[in-house]
């Protein structure tokens, strides 16, 4: 029999008799640099990512669960060797550990970093000068996007989306901005029974209540039981601007867009 | 002086007197939890005694202190802050008083439950990694005697003194780190003079096992082999070697009928969990099946297999629900099953012949049945390279280990359902030993094997900031929350036809709980606590505890009272009326 405090040198015990007792992986050395940096490792690590990762990061590493990796900005060391032993090790109380080798974690920190800079190595045709006039001016872009502490909040913060995007998804986002809304931007549509209806992005719901911002950017809570209905059916708020902008203004923007790197 | 000590003595004395009367006529029987009394826990409605409350696992009450007329007026009574960044799973005991629960990781609080306040502690320390695949959780205790029973999760069952807290014995039950790793997280079942515990880790190449070990002792008394061992039946359902690693693991509680001396268990999904390419197109028993066993001795009386050769992680680790019945004129001992697979079964539980099966979510996978419940497999519904997301139910199926209730009142059962849509994924294989090149080459894009972790263990995340997803619509993983749901659903379980349907925003993880108050109590995964209508799913009551509910309600008695318990998030919430 073992007291409380014996209990714990009891578990100590029957831990260190057990055979091939596991500890967590020792970390590598800060300074350590990545040896799985190729074309070819960040191939192979897609489909260890989609396995191990995509459940929580999201597909494309956009978040969910955990965290946003596109954003290129880690909480847990942003070098190769914290990224290599955050994934080898997990984060105790929020990643579990996964069950990969080495060298596949090394495979994965080349992925995740490309993952964070996909406009890295990009370079746009347009003018960005030009495009940040059309940003601040014709686009009212401001109006919901912030750059730096500037701007709107109903949109996507662009400080650094030059550097997280490619020019492809840039483009995309301007002319179809409804290809790929995150979720914490779709648009609802909160129908009252009073009549009024209330459009803004959802900022949290549950079966008693939803909370928006509306796109006067003021933050708005309705109870459900003063609901009529909350639509969903047109889930971006931003225009498309292929029918706004000519191509040379589109693409001015891009590249103006493509230049935002944020804090290098 | 001398009077007011006599007064003093006087009144101590009636508080005594009044307490022992309230003790023995209110709050139920203390210790000890004899067998006698765990077969009869319906009729100890102010305890909770086993994790479903009793044996058939219908998780009712028959305290109706609390019902439809008052119920509006429940508020908090009490919380315990579990102080850890862990979610609660735990299903508290309740003797005399008493609340016994588990706090993640394994540790044993012992709670005035009038108060919430803390009598004693037992904690547990497991060693820094261990292989647990969804959280540091633990579901609950078992009761016998004056003794309670824990799993751990490093592989442990553990006996610690209900009074004092003092442990008593502990067993090792397997090597926690073998095959990339076992755990334990489920509640014990206490059957006769034996501990019934099971394991998990079908997530790993393990080898699924059920055990029952001696209540005084902790001494091994049997070992079930979930996957046939040489020379056993069925020991062919599996290709080639994979037997050896083929997971099916039993990491819930089971139930036990008395009148039969029959244990049922659930067993999960067969390793790879999206992938047969290895284990063949057999049967792979006894995954994704129920297990009808002689508490006894560990022998096999039958089993059922829900779902053949699985490839969704559909485990079959519900709770089953022992009910008696009319079928088709006859008087009937039966078993109700709503499965992961988004069918609710009906069988025979004298023998495991199958009755009929209906879906209770939308479902792709299924054509129907044959005479011995064989579904008919709808080509296009397995896992690819590439994710396919049209298949449903989802990777957690329409239901997984939330407890199910049962009203003989209402003569429903309550399911908290998940109706929802995801996607499933086919990847390479890794197996323990695998050295890089051998990973590598199993790995590449399309390469269509699957991996030893995989996707869809780690829970939803529900609509709670920053657990949304983001991602292109239709083509990633995750899908807009209105394309998913979750839902209390009432099924008459001797037709399979659903009563009535109770809506909520969020495919759950909590289980639901009823009572003779003609009230099912549960929690969604945004927190809201809520009191339906057993009759009409009608809500009548609720409260926003705003954060994860992963665990299913109890309710009891202290000092005359009736009280609803239920975790969200890492707080057990306590309601009362005044």
């Amino acid at each position: 029999m073992c007291t409380l405090i014996r209990a714990v040198s009891c578990s100590a015990l029957a831990l260190a008799a057990l055979a091939g007792a596991q500890v967590p992986r020792p970390a590598v050395a800060a300074g350590t640099t990545n040896p799985f940096n190729s074309p070819a490792d960040i191939e192979q690590a897609a489909p260890l990512f989609s396995t191990n990762c995509a459940y929580c990061h999201g597909s494309r590493g956009e978040g969910g669960r955990g965290a946003d990796l596109t954003v290129g900005i880690y909480n847990h060391g942003g070098t190769d060797a914290d990224l290599f032993n955050t994934i080898r090790n997990g984060i105790p109380g929020a990643m579990p550990v996964v069950a990969i080798t080495d060298d596949q974690a090394w495979k994965l920190v080349a992925f995740v970093r490309k993952l964070g800079s996909a406009g890295m190595g990009e370079k746009a045709t347009g003018d960005a000068a030009e495009g940040r006039a059309i940003f601040e001016g014709k686009g009212k872009c401001r109006t919901c996007h912030s750059i730096g502490l500037e701007g709107g909040t109903v949109g996507p913060d662009l400080t650094d989306v030059g550097r997280r995007r490619d020019l492809k998804y840039l483009t995309e986002s301007l002319v179809s901005p409804e290809a790929d809304v995150p979720l914490r931007y779709r648009a609802v549509q909160v129908v009252l029974k009073n009549g009024r209806t209330i459009t803004g992005i959802r900022l949290n719901e549950d079966d008693l209540s939803i909370q928006l911002r509306d796109t006067s950017d003021s933050l708005r809570s309705f109870k459900k039981e003063n609901i009529r209905e909350i639509r969903h059916d047109k889930p971006a708020l931003m225009p498309a601007y292929g029918s706004i902008l000519s191509k040379k203004e589109l693409a001015d923007v891009v590249a103006y867009l493509n230049s935002l790197r944020g804090e290098q | 002086m001398r009077n007011g000590r006599c007064r003093t003595f006087v009144c101590a004395a009636l508080v005594v007197a009044v307490m022992v009367v309230a003790t023995a006529t209110l709050q139920g029987q203390a210790m000890p939890v004899t067998n006698e009394r765990l077969l009869h826990a319906d009729k100890e409605p102010g305890n909770w005694l086993m994790y479903s409350n009793t044996y058939n696992s219908w998780r009712f009450s028959r305290l109706d202190q609390i019902n439809t007329q008052n119920v509006k007026n429940l508020h908090v009574k009490w919380l315990f802050q579990g102080r850890h960044n862990e979610k609660f799973e735990t299903t508290p005991l309740v003797v005399n008083g008493i609340m016994y629960l588990t706090r993640p990781e394994n540790d044993i609080y012992a709670l005035d439950a009038e108060t919430g306040r803390v009598l004693w502690v037992y904690s547990y320390r497991n060693p820094e990694r261990t292989y647990n695949c969804c959280g540091n959780v633990n579901r609950g205790l078992a009761l016998l005697g004056n003794t309670l029973y824990m799993n751990t999760l490093d592989m442990h069952v553990i006996a610690v003194d209900a009074k004092s807290g003092r442990e008593l014995w502990k067993t090792g039950i397997y090597d926690y780190t073998a095959n990339d790793g076992y755990a334990a997280t489920g509640a014990p079942l206490v059957v006769k003079d034996k501990v019934i515990v099971g394991m998990a880790g079908g997530e790993h190449p393990i080898s699924g096992f059920l055990d029952a070990y001696d209540a005084k002792t902790g001494k091994l008394a049997w070992r079930f082999h979930t996957i046939p061992q040489p020379g056993e039946a069925n020991f062919g359902t599996w290709a080639g070697d994979s037997w050896k690693g083929g997971g099916v693991s039993t990491w819930n509680t089971g139930s036990y009928d008395p009148e039969t001396n029959t244990l049922y268990w659930g067993t999960s999904n067969p390793w790879p969990d999206y992938n047969r390419d290895e284990r063949g197109t057999g049967d792979n028993l006894y995954s994704c099946s129920v297990l009808a066993l002689d508490p006894d001795t560990g022998k096999l009386k039958w089993y059922f297999q829900f779902t053949p050769n699985d490839t969704h992680d559909w485990d079959s680790t519900q709770i089953p629900v022992l009910i008696d019945g009319e079928l088709r004129g006859q008087q009937r001992k039966l078993m109700a099953w709503a499965n992961r697979n988004g069918f609710f079964y009906l069988l025979d539980r004298t023998n495991g012949q199958f009755q009929f099966a209906k879906p209770f979510v939308r479902q792709t996978w299924n054509k129907g049945f044959d005479d011995k419940g064989r579904p008919e497999v709808v080509p296009g519904n397995d896992p690819t390279p590439e994710g396919n997301d049209k298949i449903q139910p989802g990777v957690d199926g329409g239901t997984n280990w939330m407890a199910h209730s049962y009203s003989p009142i209402t003569k429903l059962m309550y399911v908290f359902a998940r109706d929802e849509r995801r996607v499933f994924t086919k990847n390479a294989i890794r197996h323990v030993n695998d050295d890089e090149t051998a990973a590598d080459a199993a790995g590449g894009r399309g390469a269509g094997r699957a991996p030893a972790a995989n996707n869809g263990i780690f829970g939803t995340g529900g609509n709670l900031p920053g657990m949304g997803a983001a991602g292109r619509r239709g083509r990633g993983p995750r899908f807009a929350p209105e394309e998913s749901w979750g839902k209390v659903i009432a099924i008459d379980p001797l037709t399979g036809t659903v009563k009535w349907e109770h809506r909520v925003l969020t495919p759950p993880w909590g289980g639901v709980t009823s009572t003779a108050g003609n009230l099912v109590f549960g929690g969604t995964l945004e927190g809201v606590i809520f009191a339906l209508d057993a009759r009409t799913g009608q809500r009548l009551w609720y409260f926003a505890g705003n954060d994860r509910v992963y665990a299913s309600p109890i309710t009891y008695l202290a000092n005359g009272k009736q009280y609803m318990s239920l975790a969200v998030g890492d707080v057990i919430a306590t309601f009362g009326l005044d």
